[in-house]
């Protein structure tokens, strides 16, 4: 529990809107070790939605960089992106995003499909075995519950084994009790592959669970800036 | 009551839709201006004034002399009200210089004074036509100036006389476009008929006589009075309106194939139209399901996208009708000697009115369905974040037959001919229906293919996806591209059977009007012996007891049993002939009877659905004589040999007058000169250089080609604004795919790869079948139609697919860049923004 896998210095974002300059994110230097479970939490609008994507190369910085496994992302076109997304990143987000052309396993088995690794299928049928949605398996995504469609979107971020899962409140369109499931579920992926987790959230309960919590207020960082 | 911000606001963020929109509804004004204004050109300078085109109002004309009791009546008619008559004789020859060299053959016109009764000839000089026309002056056309190397003043050798050229035509209102007459004209006065020696002795010979009424409401029913009197298949009475004329049918075919053309254009564009604004609404749909929420009713929804549409409608109207102008105005280029510039009249309010009309009109018709479909937008679709409206089918099939009833009223009235119309329309669904149950056949084929590729398997994917227009692309493409190839491979086609492949020793001259007694001295001229083929002119009575209707055959496009044949005897097969019908060409033993033997041709016979054994009485200078089928030939060589309908025994026919026809093949270099041997010594032969005749008609096919594909251009046009609406539909769902794809790794060059193959599968399609149903009709139309041999152009096949799938990908692409260099962060969280 060492090694820093994602580290970030002097980081912000600054949006342009009509001539104004609206500062979403100042300063902001965090580390995050391999294994590890933060969870970044903050008022609606305090940036946590921002912080992620900046973090994980959806989005650029205004200034500041962001290496990640001792590469340094902060310049990456996207091309050069794409494969650390493939191999190093998995993605949950509060909507969900599954390609709605695919059913529940080829949405699994893309990312392991994109780099070609023969036993995506399997890979694929394990984990959803995993997650209990063998029975699932051929669904067309519309038809799919909110809970289900957050369990497939969990395999398709783990199929490829990445290093580190970001995930934006994954929680938040679901109810108290597919929360927690999912949340298990997560947690336990997790620490079954040694896996670093970075999560936005509103809730206290998850903070709890994690092995650090990171606060933001209006773009800053309030706590939990030491590793 | 409207309020505008509201419509503006709208406008905002379906730029790309929009201007797709305007494009579909400006493409198929601008075609409808340019061709109805094109059409009223044509009807005012050349076919409306029917009266001036044919010379009078009741016109009389005959193969012989007119009949006595034909004279009588007309010299009842004259005396009792009042009208003015003027004789025309007509006939070809080939003239020659008094002094110098060289021949031509030409049209002449024998013309007493009072001619023209309509209209005027105009002549260079100015002068009046009836003064400079006297007796020993000709008028000819210019050309046959230039060709002869002659000016005012020489004297030229016609038949027997030798007149002098006083003036040449400016304008001949009997032959407003010269481009399908075989000769010049040249006017001569009926004075020198005698002297010219040459009416009468020609089989071509016209006898026409032109009656100008007081009233010409009557001529109808002096027609009728004059045709009780006149020789039943002989002599044909007909009025100004009734009459044809080659240059009436022949813009009437071209009008008719245009205006196919241009109401395939309107539908594709109505497609086009449809599909850009469905993609516009949905992009609304969040505004119109939020909309819906917060209280605003269907009805002002409907009203204000129905006013935004109106507003675009009539943007693309204006433009439409502005680039129509400008079509228009390259008219004289493209249509070059078919129509002389001058005749091109410009544009009337009248036209531009219409097009707008009917421009508005189609706008209604196709954005009916995607504005009625935000009555279907549910504001609970914002819960499920699923927005696709689902229309009941009623409501659809109700609009689609609104859209096929005003085609049918759209296509009768541009053909301006019901039966034909109905039937054309009928043949144009059948045909989309063909490619509709093509494309829907091949696209579940290609929705069970397995595929490896993950690439490949997402742009099938793609291509399946739900709002994706795929079928309605393949279905426009495929037509548009078949049209278009159909008319390619029929050009091709003719072109390789009349004049490609006019083989190296068909006969290249014709001569016709050999007499009897003149064989030896034609053989002296030309050098060499040949094949003398008798001529007799006769007509067909009736077929079956049932008489040939003249009306009726003289409405056919193809060729009608009503004009005089020439009629041959001989009792063995052509080189090129084949029976395929009957034994023989006659039967071996047949009780002598007063009915004859006679062999048909199948195309004839196709024509007039004759048989082995029916019985067709036929009019041989005004006798009548029965034959009977006794067998059906049919030609295995291209149509420059020469062939006859109709084949008699020696004996039926020796007797009756008949001149010889001759065919020969002379060496290229030979041909002018020999002509001019044959004239010198037999003035009263028309010879016509055929290989020179050949070329012209190259060069008439090709320019007709040239019109056609110009028109049918605009379809591919209207394709292709097709398919980028097409793109810009499902550009929200292509944005969140190309998102999904970055998030989990996905390259820019994988997200590419998958739009190429989208497109290549689309492309590849489409042009696949426009192939097999070009290939299919034009062989049909050349096998049924125009008889001649099918022969497939694999290179234009092979560029027409590479063209289509380099298009198809290529707008695909570049409407698809904008999309995939977007962070994917952009959609990701800020989808519903
Ligand atoms: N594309 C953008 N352009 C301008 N401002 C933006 C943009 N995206 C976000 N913002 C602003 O940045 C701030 C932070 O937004 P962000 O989505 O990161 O907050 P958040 O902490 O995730 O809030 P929530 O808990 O509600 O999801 C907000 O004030 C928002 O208005
Ligand atoms: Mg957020």
């Amino acid at each position: 529990m060492t090694a820093a896998i994602l580290v970030s210095s002097r980081l912000s974002k600054t949006y342009q809107i009509g001539g104004r300059q609206l500062p979403v994110l100042s300063d902001i230097s965090l580390t995050v070790s391999r294994g590890e479970f933060v969870v970044i939490t903050g008022n609606s609008g305090s940036g946590k939605t921002t912080l992620l994507s900046v973090l994980s190369g959806l989005d650029r910085p205004s200034s500041g960089t962001i290496r990640l496994a001792d590469r340094d992302i902060t310049e990456l076109s996207e091309d050069e992106l794409a494969p650390l997304r493939n191999e190093l990143i998995g993605f949950v987000f509060q909507a969900f995003h599954l390609i709605p052309s695919l059913n529940a396993l080829e949405n699994v088995m893309f990312p392991a499909e994109l780099k070609k690794d023969p036993a995506a299928g399997d890979k694929a049928t394990r984990l959803l075995e995993r997650v209990g949605l063998s029975m699932r398996r051929q669904h067309m995504v519309s038809e799919l519950s909110g809970g289900e469609k957050q369990r497939v979107a969990i395999c398709r971020a783990l199929i490829n084994d990445p290093p580190l899962v970001f995930a934006d409140e994954p929680t938040g369109n679901l109810d108290s009790t597919n929360s927690r499931e999912i949340m298990s579920l997560l947690l336990e992926l997790q620490r079954e592959r040694d896996a670093t987790l970075v999560l936005a959230t509103h809730s206290r309960e998850i903070a709890r669970q994690a092995d650090r919590e990171v606060r933001l207020a209006d773009g800053r960082l309030v706590s939990g800036e030491a590793s | 009551m409207i309020q505008v911000r509201f419509v503006l606001r709208e406008l905002r963020y379906g730029g790309a839709q929009a201007l797709t929109f305007i494009l579909c509804v400006a493409l198929s004004i601008a075609t409808l201006t340019a061709l109805n204004s094109f059409r009223s050109d044509v009807h005012r300078s050349l076919l409306n004034d029917a009266q001036k085109l044919h010379g009078g109002d009741v016109i009389i004309h005959s193969h012989y002399p007119i009949s006595e009791p034909l004279e009588q009546a007309v010299r009842d008619i004259q005396s009792r009200a009042g009208a003015d008559l003027a004789r025309v004789y007509g006939f070809n020859s080939v003239v020659r210089p008094e002094v110098a060299d060289g021949s031509l053959f030409v049209n002449i016109m024998a013309v007493a004074p009072g001619y023209p009764l309509y209209g005027s000839v105009d002549l260079a000089s100015g002068r009046p036509f009836g003064e400079v026309l006297q007796a020993g002056a000709v008028v000819v056309a210019p050309e046959v100036l230039s060709r002869l190397s002659l000016r005012i003043g020489d004297r030229l050798r016609i038949g027997t006389a030798v007149l002098t050229i006083v003036d040449t035509i400016d304008y001949d209102p009997s032959r407003p476009v010269s481009i399908f007459s075989l000769g010049p004209r040249i006017f001569t006065s009926t004075g020198d008929l005698e002297q010219m020696g040459l009416l009468g002795v020609g089989s071509r010979s016209h006898y026409e006589i032109l009656l100008r009424l007081p009233e010409p409401e009557q001529a109808r029913k002096i027609a009728e009075t004059l045709s009780r009197v006149a020789t039943a298949g002989q002599e044909r009475v007909e009025t100004a309106t009734t009459a044809r004329s080659q240059v009436k049918r022949f813009f009437d075919n071209m009008l008719f194939f245009l205006s196919f053309i241009s109401i395939f254009t309107l539908l594709l564009s109505g497609i086009g139209m449809q599909s850009s604004l469905s993609a516009l609404l949905r992009q609304k749909q969040y505004t119109i399901a939020i909309g819906k929420t917060v209280g605003a009713t269907y009805r002002f929804l409907l009203l204000h996208y129905l006013a935004l549409t109106m507003l675009l409608g009539l943007i693309g109207a204006i433009a439409g009708v502005l680039a129509g102008l400008i079509i228009k105005s390259t008219f004289p280029l493209l249509f070059g000697e078919i129509i002389p510039a001058e005749l091109m009249l410009g544009v009337t309010i009248g036209d531009l009115v219409e097009g707008m009309l009917i421009g508005l009109l189609v706008v209604v018709l196709f954005s009916s369905l995607p504005l009625y479909r935000i009555a279907a937008i549910r504001p609970v679709a914002l819960l499920r974040l699923d927005l696709t409206g689902n229309v009941g089918k009623p409501a659809t099939y109700l609009l689609a037959a609104l859209v096929v009833v005003f085609l049918a009223l759209l296509v009768v009235r541009q053909l301006e001919d019901v039966q034909t119309g109905l039937v054309f329309m009928l043949g144009c669904l059948g045909f989309i229906a063909i490619i509709f149950l093509l494309t829907s056949l091949v696209l579940r084929l290609l929705r069970a293919l397995p595929v490896g590729n993950l690439a490949m398997r997402q742009a099938f994917r793609s291509l399946f996806r739900p709002g994706n227009a795929t079928r309605s692309i393949i279905v426009t493409l495929a037509s548009a591209l078949s049209v278009l190839l159909t008319i390619f491979l029929l050009e091709f086609n003719l072109v390789a059977s009349f004049i490609t492949s006019y083989p190296k020793d068909a006969p290249n001259l014709f001569s016709l009007d050999i007499q009897r007694g003149q064989q030896e001295a034609f053989f002296a001229a030309v050098g060499k012996e040949a094949e003398l083929f008798p001529v007799v002119r006769g007509r067909l009575l009736s077929i079956n007891g049932e008489a040939i209707d003249y009306e009726r055959e003289n409405q056919r496009r193809s060729d009608s049993l009503a004009r005089e044949f020439n009629l041959t005897y001989r009792d063995t097969l052509l080189d090129d002939e084949i029976i395929v019908r009957g034994e023989r060409l006659f039967e071996a033993s047949r009780p002598a009877s007063d009915v004859v033997e006679v062999s048909v041709l199948d195309t004839i016979a196709e024509i007039g659905d004759i048989d082995l054994g029916d019985r067709l009485v036929f009019s041989i200078q005004g006798l009548p004589m029965t034959a009977e089928v006794t067998s059906i030939r049919s030609r295995t060589k291209s149509k420059l040999y020469p062939f006859f309908y109709f084949v008699f025994a020696e004996e039926v026919l020796a007797a009756a007058p008949h001149t010889f026809f001759a065919a020969l093949h002379l060496e290229r270099d030979a041909i002018d000169e020999t002509i001019t041997r044959i004239v010198t010594a037999l003035p009263n032969v028309s010879t016509l250089n055929v290989a020179d005749t050949v070329v012209r008609l190259g060069e008439l096919i090709d320019r007709l080609a040239r019109v056609i594909t110009f028109f049918s251009l605009f379809s591919i046009v209207a394709g292709c604004l097709i398919l980028i609406g097409s793109v810009l539909a499902t550009r929200l769902e292509r944005i969140r795919d190309c998102a999904y794809y970055k998030i989990v790794g996905g390259t820019t060059r994988f997200v590419l790869s998958i739009t190429v193959y989208e497109n290549l599968l689309l492309g590849m399609t489409s042009s696949i079948l426009a192939a097999a149903v070009a290939i299919v009709s034009s062989w049909l139309i050349c096998s049924a139609w125009f008889n001649i041999a099918f022969r497939l152009h694999g290179g234009a096949l092979v560029i027409m697919a590479l063209t289509t799938c380099a298009a198809v990908v290529g707008i695909g692409l570049i409407s698809s860049l904008s999309i995939v260099r977007q962070k994917p962060v952009t959609f990701l969280y800020r989808q519903n923004g």
